[in-house]
């Protein structure tokens, strides 16, 4: 399964990409919502975690986009900046979730299957 | 969903007989498992909402401080969980309720403005001089200096020289660096009950607030009011900067978070100095203080106070009242030789000077302590320590007539404030007195008159020193020397240290009783005591040498004793802890936005009022989508069909469950609405059922009366609990399976769980979850149940919280068989803990329950 991320913290998508490396996922990552958009536009991707909070393109934003280009592909939230309103806008423009940071590795796994399930993929 | 019900009939043997093409087969599986997916979502966005409200609803009752990321973070959290439910909802019913996204929208709109932050953006100007700052501009120049300026503006008193960087300085350095964003999003990263991670994230927020810089703006403005205040005193004056924090005065908290001041500063240290103050907003001890009285973070502005130094003779701290007995017309003072630091960091003991009120004013105590030491103004190190000469330390800081001066002061400024007043003040080379700072003085009831001289008691330990804090604690000894033993500092724990440094103070919310060797009443760490109604004993002299590996010892405040062990007298009327989170902004706005979220108006399934119009609260949202979904997926579909789900059958009885089986769960193909135990093939669902039917239930244990009482009582102000009301889902029981997987929602009688595992050959992938709620006893006994439960199943390694009376237990990474043996525990503890609330008063029947639930599960765990 191919999982990209989007965190302009690089210490964060460095911890990740380890974690789920270990766990067998192919794993890309991107410092901000354009060159996710990039990425995303010349490689097939299940699951992308976004951050909310970004220089540039926001994550909604992001999000849009993302679901304009490539519908199928699953997109969950992951934010250190907690705000129901745009967990609400971030809903509406077809997240499949919200996560707050910091969050359980194991969670953010299950919550990555279930996106992939859901997107077609399941291993 | 009309079409896809015929479909479905077609293909279930339903009125048309011809068969269905092998690519409409295919598709009506897919969208089968679809609809089945859309149902395990919402039953999953389901539990974590209810989980996020008992989380909120706990912390509600404050015995927990929490911030506004908690707030803010818990309504996030909630608000997209029961998004995702209407969501699934909606895909279930194809959009028949897609108006509860509106009401969602209402909903948050209305808990919105609960969540924002209160300081609007001041656009003042960036610095104010000293005397131009009064009452009126508290808002821009924080407490401190609005009421040094005040004294000086409008009773002529003397204060330093100097200017203000205000609360829109602040907000403009903030902000140029973008940098408020940034911290709240560490601070949401933080565990703040973990002291360790406390320490870490001030540690980086001071560094991340230190490495920005300032606009040049402000930095032109700051050094142009420096260049004023040269011309005013002297070349390359030396100055002295003082944090003057806005938003901490909220609650009549008298005493906030202790801040950096530092003295002697030089002019090229000024800017960087500045940044220091304001990084001083995140110190330990700030941090603690604002989590622990509820003051939202970015409520808080810095403001700081640049004054010329005054090079003190001697200085201190003076009191308009006695702070331990408010009544009583006394003015105290505390003093040293030098400059009046030592008061106010606890470094070393005080002259005391009592003073009583009257004309004329007269000094009745002086008790002088030994002061071997005193700080000066050093030009190289800022601040220095030096001994002084055995005659000097002798000799008393003030003389009568300054003492008697200084206490003139300090009844003048009550007097003109209306309010005792706790001020700092210094004496310069000229011998003139000059006020520091003053604030209102935080006020303590006079320590109970409880102080009953006669016997000593038992075991006296140690006795002696002053009374900082009135009161009783009790709990084990722990001395504190460096800041590894703070991390280490348990709760309920009596704190022993050397001096009563301020930088204990983060400890004080978790400590039963403070004793220190040296320190004062006026130190800060006697004031956060007194406000957090913590029993203080300071200055008593050998206390740790008696004190360390005490193990409990019972600490009298009033009457200055320690004592070993527990007294009970001593303990018997000692006041409830204060819930310091109760009335705090960071309360008050999680209360508010609970009123949306929490309370609970659909009840009654069956009445008009369940109707997605009715929904108030993200609680009701939450409860009329479960019900909808389990009504869509196991009740009659549009066009008689008895939805997706079979009951359950064991031989020739028919069952209250039933199943639906999402892929391969069932042995071989089942026609018709029943499916047998024999023809489950899920994992998971067998050993549940395994637990489930291992041991027979014997019923409900013997109730004492006042069991049932509390039951019956339960149940007439619930009427979701009247057994007599037919709801259609109060006797059913859901099981939804795979191969590998099974979800129960069961309602047992009052309580309501879920099961839910995954239970297949990698174990990376397997887990076990189970909730349960509710009950039919009043809250107390459903509590101990919880526990029960909870103490039951981390033996048997589950990770499990507790909320009130609800338990959330789950475990993950077991192989397939390990996985299954936890499953049938919970089939176990399904069945045998229904109506335990009722037995729970009694604790000689819940240990004899318990024993016989240990040796039953272990019974089914060997029994493999």
């Amino acid at each position: 399964m191919h999982i990209l991320l989007v965190d302009d913290e690089t210490e964060f998508l460095e911890l990740m990409t380890k974690r789920l490396d270990r766990r067998n996922f192919q794993v890309s990552t991107a410092a901000n919502g354009a060159d996710a958009l990039k990425l995303l536009a010349g490689t097939p991707v299940d699951v992308v975690v976004l951050d909310v909070r970004m220089p540039g393109m926001d994550g909604i934003e992001t999000l849009k986009h993302i679901k304009k280009l490539t519908p199928a592909t699953e997109v969950i939230l992951l934010t250190g900046h907690a705000n129901m309103e745009v967990a609400l806008e971030g809903m509406t423009q077809g997240a499949f979730d919200y996560l707050l940071k910091p969050v359980a590795i194991n969670d953010l796994i299950f919550k990555i299957q279930d996106a992939a399930k859901k997107s077609g993929k399941t291993t | 969903m009309a079409g896809f019900f015929r479909a479905l009939g077609k293909l279930f043997g339903g009125s048309k007989p011809e068969p269905a093409s092998p690519a409409e087969l295919e598709a009506l599986r897919a969208a089968y498992r679809a609809r089945c997916e859309s149902f395990r979502r919402l039953l999953a966005a389901n539990n974590a909402a209810l989980d996020v409200m008992a989380s909120m609803e706990e912390a509600l009752r404050g015995l927990k401080p929490f911030g506004m990321t908690f707030v803010r973070g818990q309504c996030a959290r909630v608000a997209a969980n029961v998004f995702q439910i209407v969501r699934q909802l909606s895909l279930l019913t194809s959009g028949r309720f897609d108006a509860l996204y509106d009401k969602l929208k209402e909903i948050q709109a209305r808990i919105a403005p609960h969540l924002a932050p209160r300081s609007g953006q001041v656009r003042g100007p960036l610095v104010l001089a000293l005397e131009q700052a009064g009452v009126d501009l508290a808002d821009e120049v924080g407490g401190k200096v609005a009421s040094l300026g005040e004294v000086a503006r409008r009773l002529g008193r003397r204060i330093p020289p100097g200017f203000a960087i205000t609360a829109s300085g602040y907000q403009r350095f903030m902000a140029a660096a973008d940098l408020q964003p940034e911290i709240d999003r560490r601070i949401q990263a933080a565990d703040a009950s973990r002291l360790d991670e406390v320490f870490a994230l001030s540690s980086a927020l001071r560094s991340l607030i230190l490495a920005a810089a300032l606009p040049q703006d402000l930095e032109e403005a700051i050094l142009a009011s420096y260049r004023d205040l040269e011309a005013r005193t002297g070349p390359g004056v030396r100055v002295a900067l003082r944090s003057s924090a806005i938003g901490e005065d909220a609650l009549g908290a008298s005493f906030a978070g202790q801040y950096h001041t530092e003295l002697n500063v030089p002019a090229e240290e000024v800017l960087s100095t500045y940044k220091e103050i304001v990084a001083s907003k995140y110190g330990v001890t700030a941090m603690t203080y604002r989590l622990t009285r509820g003051i939202p973070d970015e409520d808080v502005a810095m403001c700081v106070g640049c004054m010329a130094m005054v090079g003190a003779l001697a200085g201190g701290v003076a009191y308009s009242r006695d702070p331990l007995d408010i009544r009583a017309g006394r003015v105290v003072i505390n003093a040293v030789a030098g400059l009046p630091k030592a008061v106010v960091d606890g470094s070393f003991d005080p002259d005391v000077f009592v003073v009583e009120r009257g004309e004329p004013m007269v000094l009745t105590r002086s008790e002088i302590a030994a002061k071997p030491r005193k700080y000066v103004c050093d030009p190289v190190e800022g601040i220095a320590l030096v001994e002084v000469p055995e005659d000097e330390a002798q000799a008393p800081s003030l003389s009568e007539a300054q003492a008697l001066e200084v206490a003139a002061l300090a009844r003048d400024l009550e007097e003109f404030y209306g309010l005792p007043q706790d001020m700092e003040f210094a004496l310069a080379p000229d011998g003139g007195v000059v006020l520091l700072q003053s604030r209102p003085l935080h006020q303590t009831e006079a320590a109970q008159a409880a102080a009953q001289d006669g016997p000593a008691g038992p075991d006296v330990l140690v006795s002696g020193g002053t009374t900082a804090s009135p009161g009783v604690g009790c709990g084990p000894v722990c001395v504190v020397k460096k800041d590894a033993d703070a991390l280490s500092f348990p709760q309920g724990a009596v704190l022993v240290a050397a001096q009563a440094h301020p930088r204990w103070a983060p400890l004080l919310s978790r400590a039963a009783a403070v004793v220190c060797e040296a320190g004062s009443a006026a130190g800060h760490l006697a004031n956060v005591a007194r406000e957090y109604g913590v029993p203080a004993l300071l200055g008593v002299s050998g206390a740790l040498e008696r004190l360390a590996g005490a193990g409990d010892v019972t600490v009298d405040a009033d009457n200055r004793r320690v004592h070993a062990g527990r007294v009970e007298a001593l303990l018997e009327n000692r006041p409830a802890p204060r819930n310091l989170m109760e009335g705090s902004p960071v309360h008050a706005a999680l209360t508010a936005a609970c009123e949306h979220i929490v309370p609970l108006h659909l009840i009654n399934p069956d009445a008009p009022e369940f109707a997605p119009g009715h929904c108030r609260t993200l609680h009701d949202i939450t409860r009329f989508c479960h019900e909808l979904s389990v009504r869509e997926m196991y009740l009659a579909g549009n066009d008689g069909l008895e939805g997706f789900s079979k009951q359950l059958t064991s031989g020739k009885s028919k069952l209250k469950y039933w199943v639906i089986d999402l892929e391969d769960g069932f042995k071989e193909q089942v026609a018709g609405r029943f499916v047998d135990i024999g023809q489950i093939a899920s994992g998971p669902m067998l050993a549940l059922w395994r637990g489930m039917v291992a041991v027979p239930w014997a019923g409900p244990p013997a109730a004492d009366a006042k069991g049932f009482l509390s039951v019956v009582a339960g149940a007439a102000c619930n009427p979701e609990l009247d057994p007599t009301m037919a709801t259609t889902f109060a006797v059913k029981n859901y099981f939804m399976i795979s191969k590998e997987f099974c979800n129960l929602q069961s309602r047992f009688g009052f309580h309501f769980c879920t099961v839910e595992a995954q239970a297949g050959d990698d174990p990376q992938e397997n887990y076990v979850s189970f909730q349960f709620k509710g009950g039919a006893a009043d809250l107390s006994r459903r509590v101990r149940r919880a526990r029960l439960v909870a103490e039951l199943l981390e033996e048997r390694d589950f990770r499990v919280e507790v909320r009130e009376d609800a338990l959330f237990a789950r475990l993950e990474g077991f192989d397939k068989a390990a996985t299954l043996d936890r499953v049938a525990v919970l089939g176990y503890v399904v069945i045998h803990t229904r109506q335990l609330d009722m037995a729970m008063a009694n604790d000689g029947l819940i240990a004899s329950l318990r024993d016989k639930m240990d040796k039953d599960i272990e019974m089914l765990i060997c029994r493999k």
